[in-house]
């Protein structure tokens, strides 16, 4: 086994020191350039999308090279056990992708620590671990895809899609990371035999295969009927892309100015001010809140969505976060020296939470910035480089945006909106209390707009909850318009309800061809994450209609499945198990069962 | 031998092979003695390779049994394939490894090995150790194979036409490096090939096979022996291709026709003075030309030899 | 003390004949033309297989043969000597035989119609081959 280790590792030595190279110029040229710690999410998985695809070229070459009936007999056929040959192969492949992937970005990381005053955190030196991981994780769904049967050997990339697609950030992320490996591994393990197209014999392999089997013919469902849906709109009555959309829908409204927005929100309304305010609407401004921090900031997460940092112009000085230290670090703009250390108040304290800054205000003076980390709101003063807090909103919120109006500034948080006064403010720099308090009428994953305008005692604020209303994790749209009071009461002026835009087998597509699997990728996804409040919705029951038609699928799988054992050479225990897991899981299930046991033509 | 040492190295029970509609195997029955040469020979497509795949566990049968020294061929444990040494046409051997690197790998691999087997065919070879694989010619790339599957002391050796593609030099090389070496005592060989030359040579058993199945299995003279060459003078059409008993292949050149004929004894000289023939004589034909006439007999053939047999 | 003689012969592959009968006939073709001599030691079984790139087990039944017809003889433990011509076959098997090659040569001549006297002059010639021997 070691000979075909070392073998193996020595096949690939040219190929794996140039990349290895190749990698270590690149990422040296882009570090000259800019921060590699501080770039936003894309970058982060434009690089996983090399890594994943370099793995998976790896494999396919790889286990290409051996798949060729002969080379394979000549391979297998020696006195070892298969799974100690995949072994040697695999290591080898892994080997190379751990010196090719990993070591260069150690490398650059450590260059980086040592060399500049660039914040490097725990989470930036887990980042060679998870973009290793993610090169294994390509190379053995490559792997596998060039070893096991056609049929169904593409379901290795299941894994990557999970990858792609995961919440879990920080240390969960290569938890999770870490199990899609053991799976793939599994897979190969299970692949990795004499006989190259069977199916798999024992039930646990046969399990592990047919998941992964289920959960592709799913997906591919899902593009079926994102294919279908793709026809729909060249066919031109897509709700989306009407020339006028549908009255009364979510979408008209989603469609409209803030203006529109909210004298359309109004018409559902009986207040006797009700003409008053559409009067005012068309003469006042009307202001559209938008969000700083559109998902929860978590600590040690890997990778961020947007930079960490923000730059003091007047002191010419770039403060980055350092989740580690949980402050900022600075470091001059023009000499890249290092410029100390800024936490919370005249100590400089520990933040409580990852802070991102949230641009500036009126009022403040020129490099100050307003910093948002959990629920409280800081502003950095760049005079005496000190971070003040400024608003504190209860520990059970997030802070997510701030929007001046008028002589007040609107801060809105994932329950409510508060209204503060600028003066009190730019006043001094002691915490101030807001003024108002507007609870949410929904939650912030269903929030898709807040549009407000300015009234002589109040203000006038219109909710439109139909962010995810085209699916169904959406709640049922409507928009609700308030008003409110400068005397701190808030009223309810009217509630629309809207029309979801789309029929449900539409809006439940991702649940009907499968409850079971629909489940399991929620679970998977969601798998050793923390709930984010920020997308949290309320959808509704799932309707009588879609369960029917998802029993009937059901149903008819759990027959079609009987109809395809009928010749199949499989014990009666495993007919069973098969019939019944058609039953509950579906269409997806009844694919898995034919790709694995269709006989061969 | 950790096993019993049972007589049969290859013992296959009604095989079948499918691959959709078409039957690569068909009701195979072989049964083959151990400490003998076997041959196998065949046309394209009568199933030999699908055989060997299925005797080394790489395919399923669709039904019936295989047996390889005596362990069922789907549930062959390491030490099983350490017992058998196979060599295929293509003699992929990992073309980017040098040749001492394989040898060592297989050194250590393989309890029984035999380093003077190994140093006594690769002697017959311009190889050097190290040399990558894929630098041999195609001939010293199966002396290597040849010699890395001797060295392993197998006591069945599947050589599945070994010398393809190989040139005249090569393919003498290749055979008298194959029976020259002294590990070939102590082992069963099976020989699948293409080239009767080679079959005449070495084979003590020679196996037909036709489209999957067992058209004959006895020693080559006794197989040679059952097709005879008989030359009549026949005034006009002659008889009947369809009545004439036991036909291969029948043809008229200059008047005179010719018929191969398989087991047919002095009976058939009758049968065709029967017909009109004036003169009759018979001879006997090469191994080569009594086995291309048999598997040739159902080959696309002229109209009038369609019905034979 | 005879030693091991060069066994110089050629097989064909292709012929009507097999191997193992090639041998046999060169084998006493070449008694019967003294090239070989009684005591001559033929080679091994293994040596003659090698020189011939053939299986040893065709080139035992071949020797398994000549000595069965008398050609050669086995001495214990050193090997086949070419056997004192008293111990070949007996008359009347002689006798078979010469009347099985001639039919099998009439046979075959009938078919290249040559004139009997042409036949009979060509196979004269060839079964010169033989004098030396009977003069000696």
């Amino acid at each position: 086994m070691r000979d075909l280790f070392v073998a193996e590792l020595r096949r690939f030595r040219i190929c794996g020191l140039a990349a290895v190279l190749a990698q270590f110029v690149v990422l040296g040229f882009l570090a000259r350039m800019v921060d590699l710690a501080q770039q936003p999410l894309l970058v982060y998985r434009v690089f996983g999308a090399v890594y994943a695809v370099a793995g998976l070229l790896l494999g396919l070459y790889q286990m290409g090279s051996y798949r060729r009936p002969n080379a394979w007999l000549n391979l297998l056929h020696r006195p070892l056990p298969a799974w100690r040959i995949a072994l040697a192969l695999c290591g080898a492949g892994i080997v190379w992708l751990a010196l090719a992937v990993a070591l260069p970005l150690v490398i650059i990381a450590a260059l980086q620590h040592g060399m500049t005053a660039r914040v490097v955190d725990l989470r930036h030196w887990l980042l060679p671990l998870a973009a290793w991981q993610l090169a294994a994780a390509g190379y053995l769904a490559g792997g596998y895809a060039m070893l096991a049967n056609r049929r169904w050997s593409a379901c290795g990339l299941v894994f990557l899609v999970w990858l792609l697609l995961a919440d879990a950030s920080g240390g969960a992320a290569l938890a999770v990371q870490g199990l899609a490996l053991v799976w793939l591994a599994l897979l190969v393990g299970i692949a990795f035999k004499p006989d190259l197209a069977a199916p798999p014999r024992r039930a646990v392999a046969t399990l592990a295969t047919a998941v992964p089997v289920q959960m592709g013919a799913y997906l591919l469902l899902l593009l079926l009927g994102f294919g279908i849906e793709m026809l729909w709109i060249a066919q031109g009555s897509h709700p989306n892309n009407t020339a006028t959309p549908p009255v009364g829908g979510h979408n008209e409204v989603e469609r409209m100015a803030p203006a529109a927005r909210l004298l359309a929100a109004l018409s559902a309304s009986r207040d006797a001010q009700a003409p008053l305010w559409r009067e005012q609407i068309a003469l006042s401004k009307v202001y559209a809140l938008g969000v700083d921090v559109p998902w929860r900031l978590e600590r040690n997460a890997l990778t961020n969505h947007r930079p960490m940092g923000f730059e003091d112009a007047q002191r010419r000085v770039e403060w980055i976060f350092s989740h580690d230290r949980m402050r900022y670090e600075g470091h001059d703009l023009g000499t890249g020296k290092r410029h100390g250390e800024l936490g919370v108040g005249s100590d400089d304290g520990a933040f409580p939470a990852p802070a991102m800054a949230a641009g500036t205000l009126p009022g403040l003076a020129e490099g100050d910035a307003v910093l948002i980390a959990g629920n409280t709101l800081y502003h950095y003063l760049s005079e005496t480089a000190q971070v003040w807090p400024r608003l504190r909103l209860p520990t059970a919120e997030l802070l997510l945006a701030t929007t001046p109006v008028g002589e007040a500034l609107v801060v809105q948080s994932d329950h409510a909106l508060y209204l503060v006064d600028n003066g009190a403010l730019a006043a001094n720099e002691a915490l101030v209390q807001p003024r108002l308090r507007l609870a949410i009428p929904g939650r912030q994953g269903d929030l898709r707009n807040i549009d407000l305008i300015e009234l002589v005692d109040g203000y006038l604020v219109s909710f439109l909850f139909s962010n995810q209303s085209h699916e169904l994790t959406g709640v049922a749209p409507y928009q609700s318009t308030w008003w409110w009071r400068d005397d701190g009461h808030a009223t309810e002026v009217a509630h629309r309800a809207l029309r979801f835009d789309y029929p449900a087998v539409y809006r439940y597509k991702a649940w009907w061809p499968s409850p079971a699997l629909y489940a399991l990728r929620v679970g998977a996804i969601g798998l050793f994450a923390a709930p984010d409040p920020l997308v949290a919705t309320t959808p509704p029951p799932v309707p009588r209609s879609m369960w029917l038609l998802a029993g009937l699928l059901m149903l008819l799988s759990a027959l079609g499945a009987g109809w395809l054992l009928r010749r199949a050479a499989l014990s009666w225990p495993a007919r069973a198990a098969w019939v019944i897991a058609c039953g509950a899981i579906g269409l997806p299930a009844l694919v898995s069962l034919y790709l694995l046991y269709r006989e061969p033509t | 031998m950790n096993t019993p040492a049972s007589d049969l190295v290859i013992e296959t029970r009604a095989l079948s092979k499918r691959y959709g509609r078409k039957l690569a195997l068909d009701a195979l029955d072989l049964a083959m003695a151990r400490g003998q040469i076997h041959a196998i020979v065949g046309a394209n497509g009568a199933g030999k390779s699908t055989l060997f795949r299925i005797l080394l566990g790489f395919l399923p049968p669709s039904s019936g049994d295989a047996r390889i020294l005596g362990c069922d061929s789907r549930a062959l444990a390491p030490a099983d394939r350490g017992r058998i040494g196979f060599v295929n046409e293509e003699h992929t051997l990992p073309g980017w490894m040098r040749v001492e690197a394989v040898a060592a790998m297989q050194r250590h691999h393989y309890p029984r090995w035999n380093e003077r087997a190994y140093a006594e065919v690769i002697g017959h070879y311009h190889v050097l150790p190290e040399q990558k694989v894929g630098q041999l010619s195609r001939g010293e790339r199966a002396g290597f194979n040849l010699a890395l599957a001797l060295a392993q002391t197998p006591e069945l050796l599947v050589l599945d036409e070994p010398t393809l593609g190989l040139d005249v030099v090569a393919k003498r090389a290749f055979l008298e490096s194959l029976l020259y070496s002294n590990a070939m005592e102590s082992c069963t060989v099976v020989y699948c090939s293409h080239q009767m030359e080679e079959v005449e040579r070495v084979a003590d058993n020679l196996i037909v096979l036709e489209r999957g199945r067992l058209l004959s299995q006895s020693a080559p003279d006794d197989f040679r022996r059952r097709v005879s060459h008989w030359v009549a003078d026949v005034p006009f059409q002659g008889p009947a291709p369809a009545s004439i008993p036991g036909l291969l292949e029948t043809r008229r050149l200059d008047g005179l026709h010719h018929y191969l004929v398989l087991d047919q004894d002095a009976g058939f000289a009758d049968f065709l003075r029967a017909h009109g023939a004036r003169s009759v004589q018979s001879m006997a034909v090469s191994l080569d030309r009594a086995v291309n006439a048999v598997l040739a007999r159902n080959h696309a053939a002229p109209a009038a030899t369609e019905n034979a047999v | 003390m005879a030693r091991t003689q060069a066994l110089m012969i050629q097989i064909a592959t292709g012929d009507p004949r097999p191997i193992s009968k090639q041998i046999v006939d060169a084998v006493r073709l070449k008694i019967a033309t003294a090239e070989l001599e009684p005591g001559d030691q033929l080679p091994s079984v293994r040596g003659l297989a090698q020189q011939l790139t053939i299986n040893p087990n065709t080139v035992a039944k071949a020797y398994a043969e000549l000595t069965g017809e008398g050609w050669l003889e086995a001495r214990q433990g050193l090997g086949l000597y070419v056997a004192t011509p008293r111990q070949r076959l007996s008359n009347a098997e002689r006798d078979r035989r010469l009347d099985e090659a001639i039919s099998a040569f009439v046979h075959e001549v009938a078919a290249l119609d040559y004139p009997p006297d042409k036949a009979l002059a060509r196979l004269d010639r060839a079964l010169k081959v033989l004098a030396p021997r009977k003069t000696a």
